[in-house]
């Protein structure tokens, strides 16, 4: 397995899902100021699709292919977080319209990112055993299966369907509203 | 025009109408208490029964009677044909909680405290059914509760108190723990409508079937959940809008595919699906309400209580499905803002079919019931009584309404204040946004806003002395 440089190693991994992510939002937004009914609905029904792909299911692909090109796994988790992190930090500064910096903040800890970081667990596990299938093909042999990868990828399926199942996550909610009132009371 | 005569003022002499308010007020003043006034005495069954039923982020136009093209409401419907439906009425704050404790008062949320769903409920102004309970009336609350603090609320006046604290006091459309008299129950019924409304009835019907000595008139504050999500509906609802056209109710920029607010995130979708689906699930939720409203109805018939029980349907909230971007209840656009509110007292409104075009406000059921259960309105009370404006389309009620909002995190609509004339109407934002000024005889769809024009700029310092004066009730 040759080993690239930093950047390539850690950025140009993410760069490809970020592209998409960033052409997507502008499509699934823009739909809305497009005046054709039909062409707006397909905009929407397409770039919705990509931009939902490319922040949930980007890690897939970006640590994937950090893998392949030698990042360590501290790299690797970095990489593949870049894109929801950014995604999570574009939610948060909406948010300052409305409420103080500090409170804004608390929304990274909200249960749909947790979602999104359990889930980018599961895509983790998976990855690892997909860059190993590839190099073990490509004869830089290395063993596929471990447990590593296949306990990470079941405890977070286990809790990226508990979050959902219990309550259809609307229990998850009441207790991150319990944990912003227990640090900041009503907000007013 | 001829006002034609209440059945109260064809019952009761000229000097037995005099005792009798004279015997409400007393009792009003807590002399029932005392014993001066015996509780089943003879006055008390001249006054009315009261059933209020309140529905949750219902939009004004989501009803058959207000015109909308499928959704199934025969309950509300049969209420619009008999009574008055209001038009303008407003939320002065458009949030759960706020509104809830505004009807419940009567007062504005800068004076009742509780500002959004995050500020506890005191209990230091008193409800409407505590002042009817001391006027001798027997009172149950039945529902939604919804208020922060600690779990229920202590109101040791209520004849019966069934709510539930599950889910912050949001409780769950199926099989939803229920909390009688503070005591925590299993569920009776499978979906939570049916099981409030089973309350309802039996309550009304124990007071009917009640000795004459110890009869009184009753109050039932029915507080539903449908309208909230995540939008449920029992089996033989569920479904039965699937075919039919929402094009036609929503914008035409709606997501087909995902639920994704515009202002919020195409995430929500995940979990959601479709903005048209979900539009068609909230209408079965108020279907599935209206259902057990016919219930209601129709047992009120058959214990003969309709002639002198006064039946009111009314919205927390209103709905906002997509318009001007936005989905939810808080933004101050009309469709948010405006509330469903019916009213049925036939001894008031004659053969009913009509409607009214004043300015109304969830601060005015309070006043409006202690007014027609002839109990004294304490001066806490901001609203006004509807009564003048149901005997006569023609009566004033008040020339603006007052639109408070409080930030409630996480959403992400500012803290606000405004007026609403019939005319216009005026939104100063605390941050983040530019004043908004609509003509809203211009612009009903609130689609310009004319802040910066000189026209608009002409009818500003107006509106903001209007605006200070309201805030300063």
């Amino acid at each position: 397995m040759k080993h690239e440089t930093f950047a390539r190693r850690l950025f140009f991994p993410a760069l490809p899902v970020l592209v998409c992510a960033c052409i997507s939002w502008a499509g699934y937004f823009g739909s809305r100021h497009v005046e054709t009914p039909g062409l707006a609905s397909l905009m929407a029904l397409v770039f919705g699709t990509t931009y939902f792909i490319s922040i949930a299911f980007g890690p897939l692909y970006v640590y994937t292919i950090a893998y392949l090109r030698g990042a360590s796994r501290m790299m690797r988790i970095v990489a593949s977080g870049l894109v929801p992190f950014l995604w999570m930090t574009k939610e948060v500064i909406t948010l300052t319209h409305a409420h103080p910096l500090i409170e804004s903040l608390y929304w990274y800890v909200s249960p749909l990112h947790l979602w999104l970081i359990m889930l980018m667990g599961l895509e983790m596990g998976g990855a690892t055993l997909i860059a190993r299938k590839i190099l073990k093909n490509r004869g830089e042999g290395e063993r596929v299966i471990s447990a590593a990868p296949l306990v990470t990828m079941a405890l977070s399926l286990t809790m990226v369907i508990g979050a959902y199942g219990w309550g259809k996550g609307e229990n998850f909610y009441v207790i991150f509203l319990e944990g912003y009132r227990f640090f900041f009371g009503s907000g007013l | 025009m001829k006002k034609d005569k209440t059945i109260f003022e064809k019952r009761v002499s000229r000097r037995s109408m005099l005792k009798l308010m004279g015997t409400g007020a007393a009792a009003a003043a807590g002399l029932t208490a005392s014993g001066v006034l015996a509780k089943g005495s003879k006055n008390f069954l001249t006054r009315p029964n009261i059933i209020y039923i309140l529905g949750d982020n219902h939009n004004a136009d989501t009803m058959g009677c207000a015109g909308h093209p499928f959704i199934k409401t025969p309950g509300m419907d049969r209420l619009a044909r008999e009574g008055v439906m209001f038009n303008k009425t407003f939320n002065t704050t458009s949030l759960c909680s706020p509104s809830r404790a505004s009807i419940l008062t009567g007062a504005y949320a800068h004076n009742h405290g509780v500002k959004n769903n995050h500020t506890p409920w005191t209990g230091e102004m008193k409800t409407f059914l505590e002042h009817l309970s001391g006027g001798g009336y027997a009172t149950a609350f039945i529902g939604k509760w919804h208020m922060p603090g600690h779990g229920l609320p202590k109101m040791p006046f209520l004849d019966l108190f069934v709510s539930y604290t599950y889910r912050e006091g949001q409780g769950s459309y199926f099989n939803c723990p229920m909390i009688v008299n503070g005591k925590e129950v299993p569920s009776r019924k499978p979906y939570i409508t049916g099981e409030i409304t089973d309350y309802a009835i039996e309550f009304m019907e124990k007071e009917v079937k009640k000795p004459r000595g110890e009869k009184k008139p009753f109050c039932i504050y029915l507080a539903h959940r449908p309208g909230h999500p995540p939008f449920q509906s029992p089996k033989e609802i569920k479904g039965m809008y699937d075919k039919e056209d929402t094009a036609q109710v929503l914008p035409k920029h709606a997501d087909p595919a995902w639920y994704g607010k515009t202002k919020g995130n195409v995430f929500q979708g995940v979990m959601m699906g479709s903005y048209h689906n979900q539009y068609r699930k909230y209408c079965e939720t108020i279907t599935a309400m209206d259902r057990d409203i016919v219930r209601i109805l129709d047992r009120v018939d058959e214990l003969g209580l309709k002639e002198n029980t006064m039946v009111i349907y009314m919205g927390d909230n209103g709905m906002q499905w997509g318009t001007h971007d936005c989905h939810g209840i808080r933004e101050p656009y009309e469709e948010s803002a405006r509330l469903p509110l019916i009213v049925r007292a036939p001894w008031l409104t004659g053969k009913g079919g009509v409607t009214r075009d004043q300015i109304s406000a969830n601060i005015d059921i309070a006043p409006t019931l202690l007014d027609i259960a002839r109990v004294p309105v304490p001066k806490s009370v901001d609203g006004k009584s509807l009564v003048p404006v149901l005997k006569s389309s023609k009566k004033e009620l008040r020339d603006a309404c007052l639109f408070e909002f409080w930030r409630y995190y996480p959403e992400n609509t500012p803290t606000y204040t405004g007026v609403r004339t019939q005319r216009y109407k005026y939104i100063e934002f605390e941050r983040g946004r530019k004043p908004w000024l609509f003509d809203l005889k211009q612009d009903p769809q609130e689609m310009h806003n004319i802040f910066n024009t000189p026209g608009g700029q002409k009818e500003i310092p107006r509106l903001r002395a209007v605006m200070k004066k309201l805030m300063a009730s």
